[in-house]
């Protein structure tokens, strides 16, 4: 008995077991309460893999960067323009593999502009991020005439769609690639001196530059990632819905602040893990799925994300004093 | 007392329109436990910043066993053997001892992923060197008191080879017997070959352990004198003034 005691502790003292719990606990009463046990059905549960990445992807990005102590609200702004990029560059007949590519160092050099504005100037992420959402949403509407463009690589290269939105033994290709990446960054953050660095600069900035760590160039990769992964996430989305459009991945910003803030990342930076974010995500696309299923208005969604984020942060407050 | 390690010469500092050091001298020499004392804002912390690459002076020279150096990083001044224990700022709270031992100086294997297990055998014996014994290399910073942080971070600066251990108010937040504990240790230093600057306005901690006495006051050193020449309240009526 006091063994078991002693892993329940153990456990709990793990920061994202928490939110863990909580998603293991909605989907058990999704499946219980949903008609006929829907939520538990094959195809309920794919939708659910194939939408999650979106989101996920660039909430490991956001909390990366929050991790280290800064904020990107204009990730859905990138994500739009590096998608609309890509499709206007493969309407006009470049190599859609090219055209990806060319997203992928556009979202870098995005990211990167963020991070040198923000550092070199001093200035709050969140008054550069703020901006740079405003200039880039509106760079796509022009670009776009406010109109979808629309992306159909699977016709040249079928092997595009199928690298990125297609099956591996009925597992959706993004949902793999949600966990590589997921993987790739906690081997960054748990196992890399880079990681060190970015826990360091985030929990004591002072403190990381006194021991030499190049805080602000820190900073700026961190930037410069979740540029990459927000591009990356523009890709695999634009792929699956066959277009990009004008108003692509609005308010993307702050669902994935929640999933980070759900999953156990703090605000001031310094702590935080990629497995929470991991759990938060999904537990978001959990919710909205869920919610549909058990007939409930779609306006639910947006209240129950909220009271959980203030739950989520009340219950990490209070264990960590412990 | 033996040669000049580090001497400092006419070292002026400016933030804005203000003057925070207006051509400062300051020698450390070695074996020597230096004090550098004043009233808050007599410019003790941005003189140390500047030795420890913090701060880039306006102007003035630095001279590391009588050769000019340039420091114009902290990882400038950690090669030179000069380690430095800011205030309130040594530690990141969130962060296990093992990672800010070797925070900025991280153990790797290839591509530069993190040797965590020689990072924690070697944090346990780095602190139990210096008589601090804890737990686990895992424990966060934050649960620990302010005598064991200050440990730590003498620790990691002795590990690294110090050869000049700046303190920044080293004393300050700690109860009385965690001071003394510091208090002693420093000593030992010296007496291990290391010097020592220990910056403070508590002249009580830094009287019974300093060999001599550099003495600031609005950006100016206005005194520099052996501990044999003066006493407590002396100095004292010096800062004061």
């Amino acid at each position: 008995m006091k063994r078991i005691i002693k892993i329940i502790e153990k456990f709990y003292s793990y920061r994202p077991a928490t939110i863990f719990i909580i998603l293991i606990g909605l989907v058990t009463i999704f499946s219980v309460f949903s008609p006929n046990h829907t939520f538990l059905n094959l195809k309920v549960i794919t939708s659910i893999l194939r939408i999650t990445p979106i989101l996920g992807i660039v909430s490991i990005g956001v909390t990366i960067l929050m991790i280290c102590g800064e904020f990107d609200l204009s990730v859905g702004s990138i994500l739009a323009f590096c998608s609309m990029i890509m499709a206007i560059l493969f309407s006009n007949g470049m190599n859609v593999f090219l055209a990806a590519f060319i997203a992928l160092i556009i979202g870098a050099f995005v990211g990167m502009l963020n991070g040198i504005i923000t550092v070199k100037f001093g200035i709050p992420s969140f008054i550069t991020t703020l901006g740079m959402m405003m200039i880039l949403r509106g760079v796509v509407l022009l670009l776009s005439e406010g109109m979808p463009i629309s992306f159909h690589p699977e016709q040249k290269h079928h092997i595009f769609s199928s690298i990125f939105v297609g099956n591996i033994l009925g597992i959706p290709m993004q949902f793999i690639w949600f966990l590589r990446v997921a993987f790739l960054f906690w081997i960054v953050l748990e196992h890399h001196k880079f990681g060190n660095w970015v826990y360091a600069t985030g929990g004591n900035k002072e403190a990381a530059r006194a021991m030499g760590i190049p805080t602000n160039k820190t900073k700026i990769i961190c930037f410069i990632i979740v540029g990459i992964l927000c591009a990356f996430s523009g890709i695999i989305e634009t792929t699956r819905i066959y277009s990009s459009y004008p108003l692509q991945a609005e308010g993307m910003n702050l669902l994935a602040i929640s999933a980070t803030v759900i999953g156990g990342t703090a605000l001031s930076g310094g702590v935080g893990t990629i497995i929470g974010t991991v759990c938060g995500a999904i537990l978001i696309q959990v919710i909205d799925t869920g919610l549909l299923l058990l007939r409930a208005p779609a306006f639910w969604f947006r209240t129950f994300i909220g009271m959980l984020i203030i739950l989520v942060v009340i219950i990490n407050k209070y264990l960590r004093r412990r | 007392m033996g040669e000049t390690l580090v001497e400092m010469k006419n070292i002026y500092k400016k933030f804005g329109e203000v003057y925070a050091l207006k051509g400062v001298d300051f020698v450390i020499k070695r074996n020597e436990i230096v004090g550098l004392v004043g009233d808050n804002g007599a410019g003790k912390s941005t003189l140390i910043k500047i030795l420890s690459g913090i701060y880039l002076a306006d102007k003035g020279e630095i001279y590391f066993k009588g050769r000019r150096v340039h420091i114009n990083s902290p990882k400038d001044a950690m090669k030179l053997g000069i380690e430095t224990i800011h205030q309130d700022q040594a530690l990141v709270n969130e962060m296990s001892v093992a990672r800010n031992i070797f925070m900025g100086r991280e153990l790797t294997k290839t591509l530069h992923l993190l040797d965590k297990k020689k990072m924690r055998e070697k944090s346990m014996e780095i602190l139990t060197d210096i008589g601090l014994h804890l737990k686990s290399p895992d424990i966060n910073v934050k649960s620990l008191s302010g005598g064991e942080r200050q440990g730590i971070a003498i620790a990691r600066a002795m590990h690294f080879n110090a050869k000049i251990l700046v303190m920044d108010e080293p004393t300050t937040a700690l109860s009385i017997r965690e001071a003394q504990k510091i208090l002693q240790f420093i000593k030992q230093l010296r007496n291990s070959g290391v010097s020592c600057v220990f910056i403070t306005h508590n002249l009580h901690h830094v009287y019974p352990v300093a060999d001599r006495f550099t003495i600031l006051s609005h950006g100016r050193k206005i005194n520099d004198i052996m501990k044999k020449d003066t006493s407590i309240e002396k100095l004292e009526q010096l800062i004061m003034k």
